[in-house]
């Protein structure tokens, strides 16, 4: 073994070199890796494999899949994969979600006599029919959830109603989507969230992750974004807009999504949009859109900025998806003079 | 590509192999690992790539005009023409957006209107690592302490993916040299290497995201809802959270480098040790503070002009900066902050003494009191927590993991290095294979404690 430098810059790895301590050869460094490599296929290889069912269409996600197809076959035929779950899973930070979910294709229709989708009471607003409003209750708890589209929102909205003493809960799952229940499936945790807050009123922001293909009434695979997939789409809203409703007790705030640059995006973004007008049509007291689109991107034509109070003001984040801060404080104001129609507080 | 990332997980191994397998023929080795670090910046986004592409050409070309002249002045006009350069594309990308409507509303409040489109232009990841690099490396040329360097060997400087993202920020006449020759594959620092991975993967995923997601984000985000106990253990939380972050993905530069054969400097040395704002940032970020001494305040003037020019050129140099990490009026304060503590200590210099104790007590909490404005999502919002440090009530946070991860943190920076000194020791006479089952055992417990949203990017790759 060589202790003369052979290099000109080997004083720098002197900083690595201990007194007597074994130097090591490339070899070393790509056995080990590989060994840490072949360890992390049978012992997790079906993660890798979730890994990639979680990632948007790509070269990335093929890669991932590429190897997580094999890494999962081969970890699903040994032990070591589940050994290595039991000795983890007390590690995971996730909520423990049970029940039935979006997994199986959402059939909600309530059919009245031959087969007709029945209309109950509940689709009528009483300002649609002349009526006065139902009063107005006070807002006590208030749920901000969805997928990153709902951050700064949630932060926005908690820093005003806090000092009025409400309670703003804040639960924001980035990277999920209502058509992929790979990450979570948010027809459980719709449950889970109503049964551990109670919240009074729930706000949602969600579909800039969305565009997965999933099973639509027949239990087939449906691509987005055709009517078949829209309408599976609109069924797993539907059902989560029953489960944030509570019965009629509690008062649902849906925004749909602002145009995005992304001319692939913005379709996906339409047809979401479309979706969830048509969910909420059972309640249109209980549950109301609040479309972002005129707002936001007139015309659905995408814009960075907007004249905000008089102002000239940037409203987008830089990826041309998200709201900025202003932006967001621009819909914290609407879906809080949409919530005063309903509560006091 | 993030590295502690599935898709990581799968580039490095392959590329570590192919690297050297390739190493002894550095004509198949160059393109190899050039290709390689742009694929990897390419998935974050591929267009970017031209940008990255276009620095590099333009430095190269202007190494290589700022060679050929004798001239002392044509080389310093040509230098400066390319640092403008680098420094407009840096202007653009991430300046622009505050800028531009900062300018609109002053125009707007006289009535006139904006003559640049008010819009919002996405942050190429990395741009103010290898736009410095860039800049780095022509300055050194223009200053004779480097050759120019072919146009492969600059492309993979600035290309290299262990520091493409977030540094370390690693000068030209580190690197160029270790492209000279191959890397010797009898001489790689595997132990260190993997300890270094290890260590950040533990850092950035088990203590800065935890304490992020716990304590940090619902503070920093709604100080309104907490009271001052909370609150006070956010401003430490989060002093924990940057360290563990930032260290992290440094540790994981350095060992990835490591293992490919290459050295980087090192950017951390237990920062949160230090007994004075000098100190603090001879150990903080220390390839950023090496740079802004080198090419900002020397160039200033440094301390050689007198008492005030010195506090104006730290002043400058420290705002510069805070602006550096962002767009962002809190970082500009926050760079201010650290410019006022430096000139009052230069202004001090000694002349009160106090026990050492008392000065890393003192330091350690004005430091943490200044990563409130960094933290920040705003002046107001700062305001707002500041104002809710003295607004009185019970604890809600104070709990245990959190309180044993801001101590794993903190403490160890504190106590002499020998135990790690010691542990490094030991794993050194592991066999490779007992190192590489260590590593992907950790890995496990590690992947464990994600939560299914992923691992959310460094916090310096916004920077």
């Amino acid at each position: 073994m060589s202790t003369q430098p052979k290099h000109p810059d080997d004083n720098l790895m002197e900083r690595f070199d201990r007194a007597g301590a074994r130097r090591f050869s490339a070899r070393d460094a790509v056995v080990s890796m590989f060994i840490a490599a072949a360890i992390l296929v049978v012992c997790a290889g079906a993660s890798i494999r979730k890994a990639g069912h979680a990632t948007r269409s790509g070269i990335g996600r093929t890669a991932v899949l590429a190897v997580g197809y094999p890494a999962g076959w081969i970890a699903d035929r040994l032990p070591a994969h589940h050994a290595a779950h039991v000795l983890t899973a007390w590690l995971s930070p996730d909520i423990n979600l049970s029940g039935p979910g979006f997994s199986q294709p959402v059939s909600l229709t309530t059919t009245g006599a031959g087969g007709v989708p029945e209309v109950t009471p509940d689709a009528f607003a009483a300002g649609d029919l002349g009526l006065p409003p139902p009063p107005k209750r006070p807002l006590h708890h208030l749920l901000v959830t969805g997928d990153s589209m709902s951050q700064p929102l949630d932060q926005n909205l908690a820093q005003q109603l806090t000092p009025q003493g409400l309670t703003v809960t804040r639960d924001p799952h980035i990277g999920t989507a209502i058509s992929n229940t790979v990450l979570v499936d948010w027809g459980k945790l719709a449950r889970h969230q109503v049964a551990q807050y109670h919240p009074d009123a729930v706000v949602v922001f969600i579909g800039a992750n969305d565009g997965y293909s999933m099973p639509g009434p027949s239990g087939k695979q449906v691509n987005c974004c055709s009517a078949a997939w829209a309408s599976a789409y609109a069924n797993r809203v539907r059902e989560m807009m029953n489960t944030y409703r509570q019965n009629g007790v509690a008062r649902v705030y849906w925004l749909t999504l602002p145009t995005p640059r992304d001319s692939a995006r913005a379709k996906i973004a339409r047809v979401v949009n479309a979706a969830v007008e048509v969910a909420a049509q059972p309640w249109r007291d209980q549950v109301r859109v609040i479309d972002t689109v005129p707002i936001f991107t007139p015309g659905e034509r995408y814009r960075d900025s907007m004249t905000v109070d008089g102002q000239p003001t940037i409203v987008r984040q830089s990826d041309g998806i998200h709201l900025n801060g202003a932006g967001a404080s621009l819909a914290a104001t609407i879906v809080l003079d949409s919530i005063d129609q309903d509560f006091t507080r | 590509m993030l590295f502690p990332s599935v898709q990581f997980g799968i580039f490095f191994p392959i590329v570590l192999a192919i690297s050297w397998a390739l190493m002894a023929r550095p004509g198949l080795w160059k393109p190899f690992i050039l290709i390689a670090s742009y694929i990897f910046y390419a998935a974050a986004s591929p267009t970017f790539c031209l940008l990255l592409a276009g620095v590099t050409v333009w430095n190269h070309g202007a190494a290589r005009l700022i060679h050929r002249s004798d001239d002392d002045r044509t080389r310093a006009r040509l230098c400066a023409l390319a640092v403008a350069g680098d420094l407009l594309a840096l202007g653009i990308f991430k300046y622009y957006s505050f800028f531009v409507q900062a300018l609109a509303r002053a125009l707007h409040s006289v009535s006139l209107g904006l003559p640049l489109p008010l819009l919002t232009i996405a942050l190429p990841v990395g741009i103010s690592f290898f736009t410095f690099q860039a800049i780095s490396y022509t300055v050194d040329v223009k200053r004779r302490l480097i050759e120019p360097a072919t146009l492969l060997d600059t492309s993979i400087y600035l290309s290299f993916f262990p520091h493409l993202v977030a540094g370390p920020i690693v000068r030209a006449r580190e690197f160029l040299p270790q492209l000279a020759t191959p890397r010797d594959p009898e001489h790689v620092a595997v132990s260190a290497g993997l300890t270094l991975i290890g260590m950040g993967l533990v850092k950035k995923v088990v203590i800065a995201d935890y304490l992020g997601r716990t304590i940090v984000d619902p503070v920093f985000g709604v100080p309104q809802a907490y009271h001052a106990p909370d609150v006070l253990l956010a401003c430490y939380a989060y002093a924990a959270q940057i360290y563990c972050d930032f260290s992290g993905y440094t540790d994981i530069a350095i060992g990835l480098a490591l293992l490919m054969g290459f050295v980087f400097p090192q950017n951390f040395n237990s920062p949160y040790r230090a007994t004075g704002f000098r100190d603090f940032w001879r150990r903080w970020h220390m390839t950023l503070s090496r740079f802004l001494r080198d090419f900002l305040y020397i160039p200033l003037g440094g301390s050689r002009h007198g008492r005030w020019r010195t506090y104006r050129n730290l002043m400058i140099t420290m705002v510069l900066g805070g602006l550096w990490h962002g767009a962002a009026w809190t970082f500009v304060l926050w760079g201010a902050y650290n410019g006022l503590a430096l000139i009052i200590e230069h202004a001090l210099g000694g002349k009160i003494k106090l026990p050492g104790w008392l000065r890393w007590f003192v330091t350690f909490h004005l430091i943490v009191f200044g990563w409130i404005f960094f933290r920040a999502q705003g002046i107001g919002l700062a305001w707002t927590l500041l104002t809710r440090l003295v607004a009185f009530g019970a604890p809600t946070l104070w709990t245990f993991p959190i309180l044993l991860a801001i101590g794993v943190a903190i403490v160890p920076q504190l106590l002499p290095p020998r135990p790690v000194g010691r542990f490094e020791e030991n794993l050194g006479r592991l066999s490779p294979a007992l190192l590489g089952t260590g590593l992907a055992v950790l890995i496990l417990f590690v992947a464990a404690t994600v939560p299914s949203q992923g691992v959310p990017p460094f916090i310096y790759f916004r920077f």
